[in-house]
């Protein structure tokens, strides 16, 4: 099973040089495999664990959505952090990440927190085969 | 105005029977909580050979070229390992956590923040020299106080 990521950055007007550049990989994935899901994440992050504890390497995805329910609008920030609470990364309204994830064997997993209030989050993951 | 956009479309015909997989997402980048674009950027391309921990990016404290201009800032962070031997890998973390590992021809987006000296990128070359290409994209403005 292969996936097809694909990251483009372009900028035409910041520098004098126009910036516009694409990276394409092709990923082999196995089980466990979570396809694109939504979830109203909330600050408890215990409560939205995205990534379920494990040793593999996991490709994972995650975007604010900017809305608290996929109507109101929040700017509150979303923090991407493992099951023990360390940070990985902040996402404000609208942006959205894409790593791999992997502990070096620790068993450990993702979740996600709001900084405050509900925050509709769309995320995706899939282990490396 | 400044516009940085990324955006990133993530397929696959196989993974799921009957239904592929189509996600696309794009960002405009902007300084952290503001409506406003980005003002600088910072890239660059290196070979880095093994068992040997390379930063990438400014210490939070490290001062840039305007007096005052520390960088605990909001950023974003690209990476991508260029090695074409598909055994080669590095692993990324953020001062001495590991958190991931992009092998040959893996690349990854993230909002990062150098919000101490203690919270700086890492990348580590595990097999074989690897090519890395990295880049910041960021502003002068510092991100808000957030949830611990």
């Amino acid at each position: 099973m292969a996936l097809v990521p694909t990251l483009t950055i372009s900028d035409s007007t910041t520098f004098s040089d126009v910036i516009n550049f694409s990276v394409t990989d092709s990923l082999t994935t196995s089980a466990p495999s979570r396809s694109l899901s939504m979830e109203i994440v909330t600050t408890t992050g215990g409560d939205h664990v995205i990534v379920p504890s494990g040793t593999s390497i996991v490709y994972l995805f995650v975007r604010h959505t900017g809305t608290t329910d996929g109507t109101t609008g929040t700017a509150q920030l979303l923090d991407i952090e493992d099951t023990d609470n360390v940070a990985i990364a902040r996402l404000g309204a609208g942006e959205w990440a894409f790593f791999p994830w992997h502990k070096a064997g620790a068993d450990k997993g993702v979740q996600l927190q709001s900084a405050s209030g509900n925050i509709q989050t769309e995320y995706a993951f899939w282990t490396k085969g | 105005m400044a516009t940085t956009t990324a955006t990133v479309s993530i397929t696959s015909s196989d993974l799921t029977p009957g239904s592929a997989l189509s996600v696309n997402a794009s960002s405009t980048l902007m300084k952290a909580g503001l409506t406003t674009g980005l003002n600088q950027m910072e890239s660059g391309v290196m070979d880095i050979p093994t068992s040997i921990e390379f930063r990438l990016g400014p210490l939070a404290t490290q001062a840039g070229p305007v007096a005052d201009d520390t960088h605990d800032i909001g950023s974003y962070l690209y990476i991508c390992n260029k090695s074409t031997d598909n055994t080669y890998w590095v692993d990324w973390g953020i001062h001495e956590t590991m958190m991931g590992r992009l092998y040959a021809g893996d690349w990854m987006f993230i909002p990062w923040n150098a919000s101490d000296d203690n919270a700086e990128i890492e990348i580590e070359a595990n097999t074989g020299t690897n090519n890395i290409e990295w880049a910041f994209f960021n502003s002068t403005v510092a991100l808000p106080t957030a949830a611990s």
